[in-house]
């Protein structure tokens, strides 16, 4: 991957009148990386996506692409293009005429527009919907209509607020492949907001998890997993057990990294609470003095215990967050 | 049986209850509205069937004047006032100011004074020795509006009491656009001005198509202005109206009655014509 910058946020902070918000934002993307924003609702995804995008003035900071000031500048005049959350197709066109209405203002000729237009549509499966009206379509089709509308520009950034929201789970995993076939074919920089973080982690090269309108943390999806900068983020992503062993401090283990024996003598001892089949894997909450410990086993282990019965617990790996 | 029996009974008390209010409407509207028609057609001297009134009122030059003055008047008016109205409705729909949330409080407020209040209150500001005149004259400049008694004048007024209104419906047009399809118009590089002509006026163009045709209806019979601040000659067909009625010349009246109905109808058309045709886009979602 390229090593230059694309896009750099600098301590840049947007505030509502009413005081919510994100604030002092630092964000560096790289040519053709795809970035994911990730948080609960209300944490500022959206609202850095719109300063970026300049649907939003910031109060404070600089966002730069290409190493230039794009604050100053109006939402038409930046190399960027957003999918909005809420899609937003203009009611009044087709669907060919919601695709065209950029490629037009950039003076395409028609035939590479109709052939453009086509692309893209078999790019999102929406072959034959040229005629379309926005009303006459389902979300999802409307959402894939509207990723269509931006790809077919080639932003130099494309900011993606989450587009895949209203797809099935089928569909979704499909529009998460294309997107990243698209992305490293045409070499676009990607800022992609999500709050499911099982597709932060699938899509990104640089995850960041955000907090109540600031960056908790910001890394590979590896790093975001395997060392949580702060306990919100070890909560936050994954299934993950914190324990309070000595005062103020908690120490967090993740399901899979715990082994469980027969007998006492581990790490910590407790006893079977319940065993849940969960598919390929098999859920044990175990009952100890420090409090309920999830553990997660292969099927074939699992089938050894019952309920009731006294185990230990071995942790592979641990963090602790001291308060 | 007697379910039948009450059945009727309760038939009968509607019409019993509704029977004033029918022979009101007939009494006082339809059959007058007959009448005017059929008088438009019947020779006041002989009693005969004739199409005099309306040969004059299309053939003669001083009456076919009033006409073409009217429609010009009317055309002029819903002209100025929806741009006027469009850009207010613009400014209150997209600007988020103190300023702009004041107005949008006030604007309406206009419509609840008289017309004929309001009139007097504009007459005694623009008249040519009125209060602009006085301020004027403090500066030792004798500035003349020259409002008053001219189709200037009316025009002005016709302009004031519509564009409430006007706003009103484009205001209610415009909160129907969401901020987003300007936004993502804008995104993929469209000019403000482009966002304009592309998105916001045709999404609103029926709405306008609505007000308009109000507005043409309204002042194609308007009367107290053009009477209190219009000039003599020509004149608006509701005053013309009037002096033929007082002349007792009340069939070619009948005759203009006739004639300011049938513009009126026209515009009833190109209401109903613009509001019932859906277009696809604007229909439901099946869901
Ligand atoms: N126009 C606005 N005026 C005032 N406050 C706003 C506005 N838009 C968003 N907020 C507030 O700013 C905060 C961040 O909102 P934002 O839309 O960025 O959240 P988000 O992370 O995108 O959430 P979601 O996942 O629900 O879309 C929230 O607390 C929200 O209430
Ligand atoms: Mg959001």
């Amino acid at each position: 991957m390229d090593e230059t910058i694309k896009l750099e946020i600098r301590n840049m902070t947007k505030l509502y009148k009413n005081g919510d918000g994100v604030k002092n934002i630092n964000l560096k993307v790289r040519k053709g990386e795809l970035m994911t924003l990730l948080g609960p609702s209300g944490c500022g995804k959206t609202t850095i996506l719109r300063t970026i995008g300049g649907f939003l003035q910031c109060n404070a900071g600089e966002i730069l692409i290409d190493g230039k000031n794009i604050v100053a500048m109006p939402p038409e005049k930046r190399p960027t293009a957003m999918v909005f959350q809420s899609y937003n197709l203009w009611p009044h066109m087709t669907v060919y005429d919601n695709l065209a209405f950029g490629l037009k203002l950039r003076k395409i000729p028609k035939p590479e527009i109709a052939e453009r237009i086509a692309d893209a549509l078999k790019l999102v499966k929406m072959e034959g919907m040229e005629k379309k009206y926005p009303n006459q379509m389902s979300g999802g089709q409307q959402q894939r209509v509207a990723i269509a509308r931006s790809l077919l520009l080639k932003p130099e950034v494309l900011l993606l607020d989450e587009p895949f929201s209203a797809l099935d789970a089928k569909i979704r995993m499909q529009m998460r492949e294309e997107l990243r076939k698209i992305q490293t074919d045409l070499d676009i920089t990607v800022v992609f907001v999500t709050h499911d973080q099982e597709e932060a982690m699938a899509l990104s090269d640089v995850t960041v998890v955000m907090n109540k309108g600031s960056v908790e943390q910001i890394g590979s999806p590896y790093e975001i997993y395997h060392h949580p900068a702060s306990r919100y983020v070890a909560d936050f992503i994954g299934e993950m057990n914190f324990i309070e062993a000595k005062l103020g401090v908690h120490t967090a283990i993740r399901p899979e990294n715990i082994t469980v024996r027969k007998g006492p003598g581990g790490d910590l001892d407790g006893t079977v609470r319940n065993i849940m089949m969960l598919g390929h894997y098999t859920e044990m909450i175990v009952d100890t003095e420090l409090g309920l410990i999830k553990a997660f086993l292969s099927g074939g282990e699992a089938e050894e215990f019952v309920r009731g019965e006294a185990v230990s617990l071995y942790f592979s790996e641990t963090k602790e967050f001291s308060e | 049986m007697g379910q039948a029996k009450e059945t009727w009974k309760k038939t009968l008390l509607i019409v019993a209850m509704l029977a004033p209010a029918l022979l009101i409407t007939i009494g006082i509207v339809i059959y007058p509205i007959i009448n005017t028609v059929i008088n438009s057609f019947v020779d006041a001297e002989t009693g005969a069937p004739t199409l005099r009134y309306y040969t004059y009122l299309f053939t003669d030059e001083l009456a076919r004047d009033h006409i073409v003055y009217t429609l010009w008047i009317a055309v002029l008016t819903v002209a100025i006032s929806m741009i006027l109205a469009y850009l207010l409705a613009l400014y209150l729909r997209f600007s988020d100011t103190k300023i702009s949330k004041t107005i949008g409080t006030l604007y309406l407020l206009p419509r609840f004074i008289p017309n004929l209040v309001t009139i007097y209150a504009v007459m005694t500001i623009v008249r040519d020795s009125g209060l602009i005149n006085r301020i004027f004259m403090a500066f030792g400049v004798n500035f003349k509006p020259g409002l008053l008694f001219n189709s200037k004048g009316v025009i002005m007024m016709n302009v004031i009491f519509n564009i409430p209104f006007a706003t009103m419906i484009i205001v209610a047009a415009l909160s129907g656009i969401s901020e987003s399809i300007v936004e993502s118009a804008r995104d993929v590089g469209a000019s403000r001005f482009r966002v304009f002509f592309q998105m916001i006026l045709p999404l609103s163009f029926k709405d306008v198509m609505i007000a308009m045709v109000f507005i043409f209806m309204s002042n194609i019979s308007s009367f107290t202005t053009p009477y209190l601040i219009g000039r003599n000659h020509p004149l608006l067909l509701g005053v013309y109206l009037r002096k033929t009625f007082a002349n007792r010349e009340y069939n070619l009246a009948a005759a203009i009655s006739v004639v300011i109905f049938l513009f009126s109808a026209v515009s009833a058309f190109v209401y109903l014509y613009t509001n019932l045709k859906e277009k696809d886009w604007e229909s439901r979602a099946p869901q």
